[in-house]
């Protein structure tokens, strides 16, 4: 959801430097060694225990040729990994999530920002109205979204009844159960769901932009796009590569909404990584397979966060 | 656009405000609109909450929810406290650690999830579910409180320490009291999450009298086929728990929720 990058330490008042009489092993007084990890241990125990071992184990099972049945696999090294790169479905799926993440983060955030700047300004009437439709979505169920989305894009469906009301009567598409469509019917339907994100994020920075720098700008005659270009856009750098980075992640992470509406298909026309491994474990039983995928996944959700993170602190510098 | 807008700015906006956030308002009207169909709103919405179990998978659901809240608040609280107010070497490190779980997609952890449950025998058993929900939701949670808790100022803490605190009384009589907006955040992102969660319930909790409302649509596109009009009332019912945490809420969460991100 967010990131460290952004996360600057928090600004403590100058009367909260370390005291004097702080010991040198850097102890608050009067709190003893083992303290602090007793107040971490259940969060620990569960992170650790869940998500580590569940990484390592995951490691360990992406090295065998096993089912996931019967009581143990045969190792096999690097198999799995080998007959992944030569998996056609894995490109071809890896290639579905590039083009929906280019696309969702893009014109979530392209659209985010210009609603952002409507309503940060007090020139729109009924503006709590609009936040809250920009931002209801957000907040549903993608499996209440993904059926929801399955009924309208239907070739019967409330959108192509739109679109006949608009007088483009030979609309009958089967939007989600036509490969030329479907991809970017699942993006749309992303798009719709999380445009309130960024728009909401790309709110709380504008309120923090100083105003008296629209003034001066205004004084200096800079007209709207001006402003936008060269005094709003470098003030919300921080939010844009939040949102960069989070829309990354969760690119990588959709399983839902598309599970949900083609469940991949038609053919492998919208396979994303996340629903090849599920049907790779409990359809086919291929869990040592699986688990290749999934460590495959895992590397990629982990560099892409750490390219971006280096990116932005060296544009920072 | 900027500084003081005129009339004609002000239209402008207007219009293109509402042109942009149309595309978001139509699908929420014709998901409502279309629950009202067919045979009617009363008897729709009868029909859903009569002959399907969606009450006992809307049970099933706020179980699981009750049981992620209090699990995360918890876990966040005790950490956060140790995190924000407390230094002792090896901190930096585990909560970098506990923040790999960030961007850590649920569904590749689906291999060891289904084996682990598998050899401990907790198919159909909650705790499958609540367990692993629970620590994915907890590295979100964990930075939003840090934060929040961190801005405290160490006097506060300090005097209570000297008044004869423990650091766990310091805890529960300071810290608790002033963390309550980020509580609210807090509780209802574990809410959010909990309820709207699809794939562990999925995977795990395939008994028919423990579906929760996220696999409700599942069971409808079965039995109902085409009944669009009682498909939609189910969507609406089942959104409805979550839409009214959000608006009765909405200014902590909003404020909450993007504090965490830019801060």
């Amino acid at each position: 959801m967010t990131t460290t990058v952004i996360n600057k330490p928090p600004v403590q008042s100058a009367s909260v430097k370390p005291p004097a009489s702080r010991r040198s092993n850097g102890r608050t007084p009067g709190q003893r060694a083992i303290t602090p990890w007793l107040y971490i241990l259940p969060a620990a125990i569960l992170v650790v225990g869940v998500i580590y071992v569940g990484i390592g184990y995951t490691g360990w099972v992406s090295t065998l040729n096993w089912n996931g049945i019967d009581a143990s696999g045969r190792q096999v090294g690097f198999d799995n990994y080998i007959a992944a790169a030569e998996d056609p479905v894995l490109w071809q799926a890896l290639g579905h999530v590039l083009v929906f993440g280019i696309l969702t983060i893009v014109i979530q955030m392209v659209l985010g920002l210009i609603m952002a700047i409507l309503l940060g300004s007090n020139a729109v009437f009924g503006r709590p109205i609009y936040k809250v439709v920009m931002f209801l979505p957000v907040v549903l169920a993608p499996a209440a979204v993904a059926t929801a989305f399955r009924g309208i894009l239907a070739p019967d469906g409330q959108f192509n009844g739109l679109l006949h009301a608009l007088g483009i009567s030979s609309a009958n598409s089967a939007w989600l159960a036509d490969p030329h469509f479907a991809l970017y019917s699942i993006a749309a339907i992303n798009i719709w769901q999380w445009t309130g994100f960024s728009f909401l994020l790309y709110q709380a920075a504008i309120s923090q932009i100083d105003q008296t720098l629209f003034e001066a700008a205004a004084i200096d005659g800079a007209g709207t796009f001006k402003v936008v270009r060269y005094i709003l856009l470098p003030q919300v750098r921080g939010t844009t590569a939040t949102l960069a980075l989070t829309g990354c992640i969760g690119a990588l992470k959709t399983f839902d909404i598309v599970y949900l509406t083609t469940g991949g298909g038609p053919g492998r026309s919208t396979e994303f990584l996340t629903t090849y491994v599920y049907k790779q474990v409990i359809e086919q039983y291929h869990a040592g397979y699986s688990a290749a995928l999934s460590i495959i996944l895992l590397i990629l959700a982990l560099t892409l966060t750490a390219i971006q993170i280096r990116a932005y602190r060296f544009g920072e510098d | 656009m900027f500084g003081r807008p005129n009339k004609r700015t002000r239209l402008i906006a207007q219009i293109a405000a509402t042109a942009l956030a149309l595309p978001f308002l139509l699908p929420l009207v014709a998901i409502v609109a279309e629950s009202l169909q067919g045979e009617g709103f009363i008897k729709n919405y009868q029909a859903v909450l009569t002959k399907t179990p969606i009450l006992q998978s809307a049970l099933n659901s706020a179980i699981i929810s009750a049981g992620v809240i209090a699990l995360v608040y918890v876990c966040t609280m005790l950490s956060a406290y140790a995190f924000g107010k407390m230094n002792f070497a090896g901190k930096k490190l585990v909560f970098n650690a506990i923040l790999v779980g960030l961007v850590l997609p649920t569904i590749a952890l689906v291999v060891p999830l289904f084996l682990i449950v598998q050899k401990l025998g907790l198919f159909n058993n909650y705790l499958a579910v609540i367990v692993p929900l629970a620590a994915t939701v907890i590295p979100f949670t964990l930075l939003l409180t840090r934060n929040y808790l961190a801005a405290i100022p160490d006097e506060v803490l300090e005097a209570a320490r000297i008044d004869g605190c423990s650091s766990f009384g310091t805890l529960v009589r300071i810290v608790l009291p002033l963390a309550k907006p980020i509580t609210a955040v807090l509780v209802v992102w574990a809410f959010l999450q909990a309820w709207n969660e699809f794939f562990l319930p999925l995977l795990f909790l395939q008994d028919q009298s423990l579906q929760t409302v996220t696999t409700i649509p599942l069971y409808f596109t079965g039995t109902y086929g085409s009944d669009q009009p009682k498909i939609f009332a189910a969507l609406v019912l089942i959104c409805l728990p979550i839409v009214i945490a959000y608006l009765s809420l909405q200014k902590f969460f909003e404020k909450g929720l993007s504090a965490g991100a830019i801060k």
